[in-house]
């Protein structure tokens, strides 16, 4: 019991909070319930595809591929490809995290990965488009260069903060999927 | 349907169809293989999708747009990056809800830290990456973003918009 409460932090504050919307007002409750259902039908919606796409690649795309492009010894070019992935990506930013599991199964460096999930996040292309379309272009830019250069840079020097070794224990979690 | 979706599902089946005509039994494995990582990725998902149904219910984009319309100064900034941080919204309400906050009159450089860290800082990614992959690079992550958002202040309030 109290290692599924460990395990379940999420999980045990949400319904800690569930319990004390109702005590304050129930429609709370029924509307977060709403909004869940909501939220679990449109990922249902978008999560077929992606992990047929994850499948594919997971048999199509040989580990030595992955090692050469994106592994250890990648350098710009895994930087390069990670941008690319991240950026010619649609979907919420939940989904890319499977997907960068999956990469990292194959092979590939965990800066790139880390690359490939913050570009994911704040700098696809097609959201990138609308933002110009809502923020105009000047911000849009300001915003996106700002953040792609923080990203490059953090993500190059992953390993002053984390350790070899810390990494390649999730690795190695990865592999056991 | 989103562009998105469309997207994804058109690609999925290309290639999927792609697959099928060149090796059938490759094209099985993948599809076990789809189903193995969804079953393992779901009991790690839902639950963070109560918290997110909680989180959309107490802070609205009605809720976002009183508190940031009224507060300025360094307050403003500090209420932008939290309510950021703590918000998960799809980028299509998040651009639209920015540019009307502006609109009513919110300082620009607080709506900018505001998107910054809507997009990339997470609660919800925190538990994901934390789950998946370990809690000091899910930490690391945020917090560049984080740091990004700050940056992004500072580069708007330098340059202007």
């Amino acid at each position: 019991m109290k290692r599924m409460i460990k395990k379940q932090k999420f999980l045990m504050i949400s319904i800690i909070m569930l319990i004390v919307m109702t005590i304050i007002d129930i429609s709370m409750t029924y509307r977060a319930l709403e909004n869940t259902y909501d939220q679990i039908i449109s990922m249902l919606l978008i999560v077929p595809p992606i992990f047929i796409l994850i499948g594919l690649f997971d048999v199509w795309v040989p580990k030595e591929t992955i090692v050469e492009h994106m592994g250890e010894n990648s350098k710009t070019k895994g930087m390069i490809l990670s941008f690319i992935l991240g950026a010619f990506s649609a979907g919420p930013t939940l989904i890319a995290f499977p997907i960068a599991y999956m990469m990292l199964r194959k092979g590939a460096k965990y800066s790139n990965v880390l690359f490939f999930l913050m570009v994911w996040s704040s700098l696809k292309l097609p959201i990138i488009l609308f933002q110009i379309a809502e923020l105009g272009f000047r911000f849009a830019m300001i915003i996106d260069i700002t953040l792609l250069v923080l990203f490059y840079i953090s993500a190059s020097i992953i390993h002053l903060f984390v350790s070899k070794t810390e990494i390649e224990s999730f690795v190695l979690k990865a592999q056991e999927l | 349907m989103t562009i998105d979706t469309i997207i994804i599902y058109s690609l999925a089946i290309l290639l999927l169809i792609v697959s099928l005509i060149k090796d059938k039994q490759k094209t099985k494995k993948a599809l076990i293989k789809a189903k193995n990582t969804f079953v393992k990725l779901m009991p790690v998902l839902l639950p963070l999708f109560l918290f997110i149904g909680i989180i959309l219910t107490l802070i609205t984009p009605d809720f976002i747009s009183r508190t940031m319309g009224e507060e300025s100064g360094l307050f403003g900034y500090i209420i932008g990056l939290l309510l950021g941080s703590v918000t998960f919204m799809s980028p299509f309400v998040a651009y639209p809800l920015g540019s009307d906050l502006i609109e009513q009159g919110a300082s620009v450089p607080i709506v900018a830290g505001f998107l910054v860290t809507l997009m990339s800082v997470g609660l919800v990614y925190f538990a994901m990456e934390s789950k998946l992959f370990n809690k000091k690079v899910a930490i690391y992550r945020n917090l560049v973003s984080f740091i990004g958002a700050i940056l992004v202040i500072l580069v708007v309030l330098l340059v202007g918009v």
